[in-house]
């Protein structure tokens, strides 16, 4: 079938073993016994590149691995569908677009021309984020149990943008939400599913220390002094210049160096405005560095969050911000607002520090840079709330359960 | 013919002592050895009535035999009494030596094979290794018969015993596993550090009884019911706890069960105390099992760990202190039922309301949302029969399969206690033990802690 993909992982089931026990995998074992035989649909809009399909192509291969027939389609769209969908996406992350009848028109054309063109095969259909949130209407055909899964920050949308969604949404069996406070009045049921990091991706996977030294020389970064890292692309929601001032304050009774490492998006002319900005902003000062980091350098990630000696997210605005998750993986102690997903990743005082401001970040830094013990607690507390919370082995678990869950309407369920 | 017969008959008239005297002494062998046949196997079998059940296998297999080596030493003396040459001697001297030789090749054959059966049978250990023990016998005792008959015939044997020995050298290294096990189970019988009934625990992590013992291996069944096949070699050289013979056995064995759960949504918030009591009235008992128990799992690594959301909620996000401690202090242990548990929350909160209305509102976004728990309960593969396997599967399961049985069947599923302690009481009829597990306060500890602590309590009680 064209836009179908087949994935195959250099990575084996087995080897989470060491990092999340073999009852972890065991129990996923016999949940996939429990939920032997659907055959499940993912559909989203694309195969490479954006979060959504990171996480999906480490997991379709890890449940085709248990033994779950999933197998993953794309919609067809012209560039202008998907200029329209991302003008959706800003307005459901509560930014103002100025969106078009014409762009819904657009929106419901490209819906009808994929409804016509696909095949619909899965038991369960998964259909991922707003671009083939339309593919429903073919639920009045075919029947099957169908699943809307929102990767988004809808906590605060634009109106008119969620009330035109909203027409397709209430007719899907369940919604997955990745933050409580994503969740919306709706008629179907709502499930609360977190994203998820590979522990062995080049992005998390342990790294000996002349990795690490070698990134850090092609940089131009010394380890001499504690190093405060704050790993985004160029964003003016991400706050790069709130960061540095926050550095500022630290600076003047610590001797430390920040490093801003990111990179520019191709889809956010933004992004090259803001990193000058920053540039012009730091050109006086040597203790900061900023780094453009090129695609796919997730070694290179990896090796700037090891090296840090706090991880810092200053996010205005954030989806669900795995960037801290990866932070927490390694241990690092962390610093972030409390806005979108992170508040579910740390847990005020007990694996890492909130704050609401430039003041309250610059004083949770100076805390975790005066008290190394402290900040290691938090990190190790941070490593185990992930394994715990946020690997890619639980993100299988809710999927299965989830699955499972679409035939039930218990609150407790004897398998 | 006449003529033939007749120059025959002259012969036989000059010759007939040539004859004459070979043919006596042989019939006079065959008659003798009936003789000492029945003499030697009667008194043989007076001497052995009682003594060794081999002795008729003995007699059956050879008593036949018996008779065909006297014909042979029979022929032997007649041929040597008579006049034949020497060449012709030699011949048949070597025709009577390998008849004998095979005969005795046989009769070693059977007796060896009847005499081994009888052991081994006696033997369960050895019953599956019945048929490569004797067909190795067998082949021995037939090369050796073999090389003794290529003797007789002047052949040379030195290379075909080299042959032979290196065929063995490489046969042992090729099989030297097997070796080292046959051994090793030896050493393992002899020494009886390992017997059927035991429970040992290997060097791997995996324990269980011991249900059998071979030359080759332990098998072992595990806990989790697949049975486990142990090298004996490796059994050997590897450090293995042994705890001897089983305990008490349980009237019912103890399935543990593991228990995970899908967080699900009701899009119902909360932005101050008000709609807070007001909501929590309305909720299904699943949601207040989740804010009221889902930092135990989530959080299990912390101590001393976070209270319940409520009480987070209120200190985090209401900036009430008062409120957020007199929540967090609320004893969930108290309370056998959910609705209990609910009722005294509500009753902390509409307290504190009645003397402070006007609490404080959270910010946009920081609202307190309401979410259920949904349960999926499955039966894992794990089985207890008495308390040494219920240690050793209490240590393996995961943290999950100990949440369902002590928290969520003591509370959601209303049986008041942990299963582990109406299984002890009722199934072991240990009623001190099971109290003592049930006065444990499962939300003082960490679900590690609590493990740590529940294996200590038993093991020092089946000490």
């Amino acid at each position: 079938m064209q836009n179908e993909i087949h994935l195959q992982s250099r990575i084996r089931l087995q080897d989470y073993e060491p990092i999340v026990g073999r009852s972890c995998l065991e129990e996923l074992r016999m949940l996939t016994e429990k939920s032997s035989g659907k055959v499940v649909q993912i559909i989203n809009s694309t195969f490479i590149g954006g979060g959504v399909a990171e996480i999906l192509e480490h997991m379709v291969p890890l449940l085709n691995q248990l033994g779950v027939d999933v197998r993953w389609n794309v919609i067809n769209g012209s560039d202008e569908f998907f200029e329209v969908t991302k003008k959706f996406h800003n307005a459901l992350h509560g930014k103002h677009e100025k969106i078009s009848p014409r762009d819904f028109a657009l929106f419901s054309e490209v819906t009808e021309r994929n409804l016509e063109e696909m095949s619909f095969y899965g038991d369960i259909v998964f259909v991922h984020d707003p671009q083939p949130v339309g593919l429903i209407a073919k639920k009045k055909e075919i029947g099957k149990k169908w699943v809307w899964r929102c990767h988004i920050d809808v906590s605060s949308p634009d109106r008119k943008v969620w009330r035109f969604l909203r027409g397709f949404i209430v007719d899907y069996d369940a919604a997955v939400f990745s933050a409580p406070n994503f969740a919306q009045q709706l008629p179907i049921r709502q499930f609360l599913i977190t994203p998820s990091i590979d522990p062995l991706s080049d992005k998390n996977k342990e790294l000996d220390s002349g990795t690490i030294d070698t990134v850090l020389a092609k940089y131009g970064l010394v380890s001499d002094k504690p190093m405060i890292t704050q790993i985004s692309r160029f964003d003016r929601l991400k706050d790069p210049l709130g960061v540095i001032e926050a550095f500022e304050m630290v600076r003047k009774s610590i001797d430390c160096q920040l490093v801003l490492a990111g990179g520019t998006a191709t889809d956010d002319p933004e992004s090259e405005e803001v990193l000058e900005e920053v540039r012009k902003r730091v050109e006086e000062n040597p203790d900061i560095h900023v780094l453009l980091v090129p695609p796919e350098s997730d070694i290179e990630i990896n090796a700037l969050q090891r090296a840090a000696t706090i991880i810092i997210q200053k996010s205005l605005k954030e989806g669900f911000g795995l960037t801290i998750s990866e932070a927490l993986w390694k241990a690092k102690p962390v610093v972030a607002s409390a806005v979108g997903g992170i508040p579910l990743q740390v847990k005020n005082k007990f694996t890492g520090l909130l704050c609401y401001t430039v003041e309250g970040a610059a004083y949770a830094l100076k805390q975790l840079l005066s008290n190394p013990e402290y900040a290691n607690w938090l990190g190790q507390n941070g490593k185990e709330h992930v394994k715990q919370n946020f690997l890619i082995t639980g993100h299988l678990k809710d999927y299965l359960l989830m699955f499972l869950s679409l035939d039930q309407t218990s609150d407790v369920i004897y398998l | 013919m006449v003529d033939w017969l007749t120059t025959s008959w002259l012969w036989l008239t000059r010759n007939w002592l040539y004859i004459a005297v070979p043919l006596v002494i042989f019939l006079a062998t065959y008659v003798v050895g009936l003789w000492v046949r029945r003499i030697v196997y009667r008194a043989f079998n007076r001497w052995m009535v009682g003594k060794w059940e081999g002795g008729q296998l003995i007699i059956h297999t050879t008593r036949t035999p018996f008779i065909y080596w006297f014909l042979i030493l029979g022929a032997f003396i007649a041929i040597q009494v008579s006049k034949l040459n020497s060449s012709a001697k030699i011949f048949a001297d070597k025709i009577l030596a390998s008849l004998f030789v095979f005969s005795l090749t046989w009769v070693v054959v059977s007796l060896s094979t009847q005499i081994l059966k009888l052991y081994i049978g006696k033997v369960p250990r050895l019953q599956p290794s019945e048929t490569l023990i004797v067909n190795a016998v067998r082949i021995a005792i037939a090369v050796v018969g073999a090389l003794i008959l290529l003797d007789v015939w002047g052949a040379p044997t030195t290379p075909i015993i080299l042959l032979l020995a290196a065929a063995i050298l490489i046969a042992a290294l090729a099989f030297r596993d097997v070796l080292a096990n046959f051994f090793s189970g030896f050493q393992l019988a002899q020494g009886e550090q390992i017997k059927v009934g035991d429970f040992i625990k290997l060097e791997s992590g995996e324990s269980g009884y011991v249900t059998d013992v071979t030359w080759r291996n332990t098998q072992v069944r595990a806990l989790d019911g697949n049975l486990i096949l142990v090298p004996n070699s490796r059994l050997v050289q590897s450090t293995v706890i042994n705890y001897g013979r089983p305990l008490k056995k349980a009237t019912r064995p103890f399935r543990f069960y593991t228990r995970l759960y899908l967080k699900e949504l009701t899009g119902l918030k909360a932005s101050n105390l008000v709609e807070l009591v007001n909501m929590l009235k309305e909720v299904p008992d699943s949601v207040i099992y989740y804010h009221t128990h889902h930092f135990l799992e989530e959080y299990h690594y912390l101590t001393p760990e976070p209270a319940n959301d409520f009480a987070l909620w209120v200190s985090d996000e209401l900036g009430d202190e008062v409120i957020g401690e007199k929540l967090a202090s609320i004893d969930t242990f108290d309370f056998p039922t959910i609705s209990a548990l609910r009722a005294r929350i509500e009753g902390v909160i509409r307290d504190y309301l009645s003397k402070k209305p006007d609490g404080r509102t959270a910010r946009e976004g920081r609202e307190f949302h309401f979410i259920k728990s949904v349960s999926f309960i499955m039966p894992t593969p794990y089985v207890a029969h008495d308390l040494r396997e219920f240690i050793e599967v209490l240590r393996q399961v995961s943290i999950n399969s100990l949440a369902y049985h002590i928290f969520e069947a003591r509370l959601r599923l209303k049986k008041g206690v942990s299963d582990f302690a109406i299984w002890i009481e009722e199934c072991l009829d240990d009623k001190d033990l099971a109290e003592k597990l049930a006065y444990l306060d499962p939300y003082n500890y960490t679900l590690e802690g609590l493990r740590s602590t529940m294996i200590q309590v038993i093991e020092k009680r089946i000490k």
